[in-house]
């Protein structure tokens, strides 16, 4: 009686399980279907694009689409742009912003909320309002056609990364920072010996909203860079698109590429993505 | 410590490899001797052509202009569409834009208004080249009797319909509509329904074109003109909306939607399979069904009148070359832009992108060109016919924001939430207060 009992139990699991598998599987697809669209179309003729019905599944598959979505602007150049900017924004953004935010958390010294109060403010400014005097800024200093507007004010500290490794440093102990000052640490030091390795997991958060912001930055290369050997990826795929037409194969096949090491970064860094967006919505992790 | 140096050495390494171009700073130079420039005055030329097929056309042209002379030469930068005037309005408030811009032809009186375009009268006094172009044109790049940009491109709304669908039904495949009654009596035959749905839809006026193409078509002026007159809530206008609602009725909500988000999703259009038989669109449409539907029997022809009598007018718009306000070589970005307007480089544009251009002359030599196909050809000179029917609709400087305040009127008039009197008169109310606020 009591087996029977059990069994039927496990067997209910089971039936709960695989219920819950197979309904996850069907979210799954469905959340992957528009990334299967795009890879479909990079694969068609634009003939087959525009055909109705729509195909799902490509009639001709155009392996070459990718060779010639490459070849039709210096790609290779752009992505090596792309990397050169981005790796040197998440260099700025990790290091000073953790800078920084230790100073806030750590440090007491006159004036220190108002002035975090003034940092965080800066996140109130639609970027649009600066836009134009920031560029008349960088083009008085000559940096335009230059990537100094893109890259040097990621040495200059962001206020939501501020914000965010703020609330990590203030997890820390006060204690831990006084027996290291009793020590004779300096603040440089404890920084880099105590905070640096306590805050990994912020860093890395941090570290991923930068490089993707890097990545996907349109705007900022757009305005500041004016010679097209200089350009990103994310310039480079506007070729696809004219005032009338769009080349709709090669977009997604180009797409698709500068998408893989988001999507790569995704896959490694999962946990402090999750972490990060728990941050973000005001929950702790 | 080995991590610090590891840092730094990644910095400089980072540094050394992108050091020569990213972080150079002041190398407009540099741009000049890689132009091959020396001596010369180098002529910063922006334009959205980047596609596989612009791109090599507006390049022949350049190259062209610069083996024509030996004093200036044009450096090409495609920058991406859309965007292109971001920046440009970015680089203008810096003080140091590029020399030439292919800009927009409706806003270009506004941007001589607000002084970031230049005014080229000082060039026009020596030579006046306005004759060339489509005094339509010509006209819209005018301020207080100024000029502020150079037509280069235009385009026109036109006809197409599908020959077999009219041989099937008893319709003379040479003999398209010429009137609105006669359309909706085409448009008739051509339907063909099936059960709730239509295999073949006659022709619906809101594919492909608005409904101010249509008040443009019967009242044949804009509903707000240069000088601030808001011709909004008009006899003409009301009846216009009457007769669009009339359409939407005869097919109903879920046919017009299905076929609309096919038409918009630009990815399949029912007129390449036959599905929908008459379809407004602009000339270079050709080149789509050339492309996607090479077996389609079509003919083309000039938007049907409102009345008998009362004018085929139809809706354009187009680009101009202009030189933004701080260029720092106007008398090089001049000569570049007459080049690039004058007839052969303009022939040479339509031919090879098959795109209306506003040289008089060079859109006429290219409905004769040999170089294309005869179908492509019928279907320019229809383009050039229609020219002096296309009015354009230049952004009224009393109100460059009108449409916001129209459309979402027109809107609910088509959801069936207003009557067309009562959003006509708000429509035009409103108007009236945007023309007051800006005068």
């Amino acid at each position: 009686m009591k087996d029977a009992y059990f069994a039927s139990m496990t067997n209910r699991k089971k039936v709960l399980k695989i219920a819950n598998f197979i309904l996850l599987c069907i979210g799954s697809l469905l959340f992957l279907s528009p990334l299967w669209w795009m890879i479909s179309t990079s694969l068609k003729t634009m003939k087959e694009v525009m055909s109705f019905p729509p195909t799902f599944f490509p009639t001709d598959w155009k392996w070459e689409n990718y060779l010639k979505t490459w070849e039709a602007a210096p790609f290779d150049l752009y992505t090596i742009n792309t990397l050169t900017i981005t790796i040197l924004v998440v260099i700025g953004q990790v290091i000073v912003n953790s800078f920084v935010a230790y100073g806030f958390a750590k440090i007491p010294f006159k004036g220190r909320n108002v002035l975090f109060a003034i940092v965080l403010s800066t996140m109130m400014i639609p970027g649009f309002v600066t836009l134009i005097p920031q560029y008349v800024l960088f083009s008085k200093l000559g940096w335009v056609n230059t990537y100094l507007p893109l890259v040097v004010p990621a040495f200059f500290g962001g206020a939501f990364n501020i914000f965010l490794l703020r609330q990590f440093y203030m997890t820390i102990p006060n204690e831990m920072i006084e027996a290291a000052k009793m020590e004779g640490a300096s603040h440089f030091y404890i920084w880099r010996k105590i905070g640096i390795p306590l805050t990994k997991p912020a860093m890395a958060t941090v570290a991923i909203f930068s490089f993707n912001g890097a990545w996907n930055d349109f705007l900022g290369p757009l305005l500041y860079v004016n010679n097209e050997n200089l350009y990103t990826l994310q310039l480079g795929l506007q070729v696809f698109k004219g005032e009338m037409n769009t080349q709709w194969n090669y977009l997604m096949a180009g797409s698709l590429f500068v998408l893989l090491p988001v999507v790569i970064l995704f896959f490694f860094f999962q946990k402090y993505f999750i972490q990060g967006i728990n941050l973000q919505s005001g929950g702790k992790s | 410590m080995f991590k610090k140096g590891m840092l730094f050495s990644l910095i400089a390494v980072m540094l050394l490899l992108s050091g020569c171009a990213g972080f150079q700073v002041g190398s407009d130079k540099g741009a000049a001797l890689e132009a091959g420039a020396e001596g010369k005055v180098v002529v910063d030329f922006w334009s959205f052509w980047g596609s596989e097929i612009r791109r090599p056309v507006i390049e022949k042209i350049i190259e062209d202009f610069n083996n024509s002379q030996d004093e200036i030469v044009v450096k090409h930068t495609f920058v991406p569409w859309g965007d292109i005037w971001t920046k440009e309005l970015a680089s203008i408030a810096a003080g140091d834009p590029p020399d030439v811009v292919i800009n927009d032809i409706k806003a270009t009186a506004l941007r001589g208004q607000k002084k970031q375009a230049m005014n080229l009268s000082q060039f026009l006094e020596k030579d006046d080249i306005s004759e060339r172009f489509y005094p339509e044109l010509w006209e819209a790049t005018l301020y207080e009797g100024d000029s502020y940009g150079v037509p280069f491109n235009t385009d026109t709304r036109i006809l197409y319909y599908n020959k077999e669908a009219f041989k099937e039904v008893g319709l003379d495949p040479e003999k398209p509509p010429t009137t609105w009654a006669e359309l909706e009596e085409y448009a008739a035959k051509l339907d063909k329904k099936n059960g709730d749905t239509y295999d073949r839809l006659g022709f619906y006026p809101l594919f492909g074109i608005n409904y101010d193409v249509w008040m443009l078509n019967a009242a044949g002026q804009n509903v707000v003109d240069n000088k601030g007159n808001v011709e909004v809530d008009t006899d003409i206008n009301r009846q216009t909306l009457d007769w669009l609602l009339g359409w939407k009725e005869r097919y109903g909500d879920n046919v017009i939607n299905s076929y609309k988000s096919q038409i918009d999703s630009q990815q399949s259009n029912p007129f390449f399979t036959g599905k929908l038989a008459m379809f407004v669109n602009t000339p270079t449409f050709n080149t789509q069904i050339r492309d996607y539907a090479p077996e389609l029997d079509f003919g083309v022809a000039m938007l049907p009148e409102s009345e008998p009598g009362n004018g085929h007018t139809s809706w354009g718009g187009g680009f101009v070359a202009e030189i933004p306000e701080g260029s720092s070589h106007p008398k090089e970005a001049w000569e570049f832009i007459k080049y690039l307007t004058d007839q052969d480089a303009q022939e040479y544009w339509a031919v090879k992108n098959y795109d209306n251009v506003a040289n008089i002359k060079a859109a006429e030599a290219t409905a004769k060109n040999a170089e294309m196909s005869e179908k492509d050809r019928i279907v320019y000179q229809m383009a050039v016919e229609n020219m002096p029917n296309t009015l354009l609709t230049p952004t009224p400087l009393q109100a460059p924001d009108f449409p916001t305040l129209i459309n979402p009127e027109i809107d609910n008039v088509m959801l069936g939430k207003k009557t067309p009197t009562k959003a006509l008169q708000d429509a035009q109310a409103a108007v009236e207060r945007l023309v007051k606020e800006n005068q």
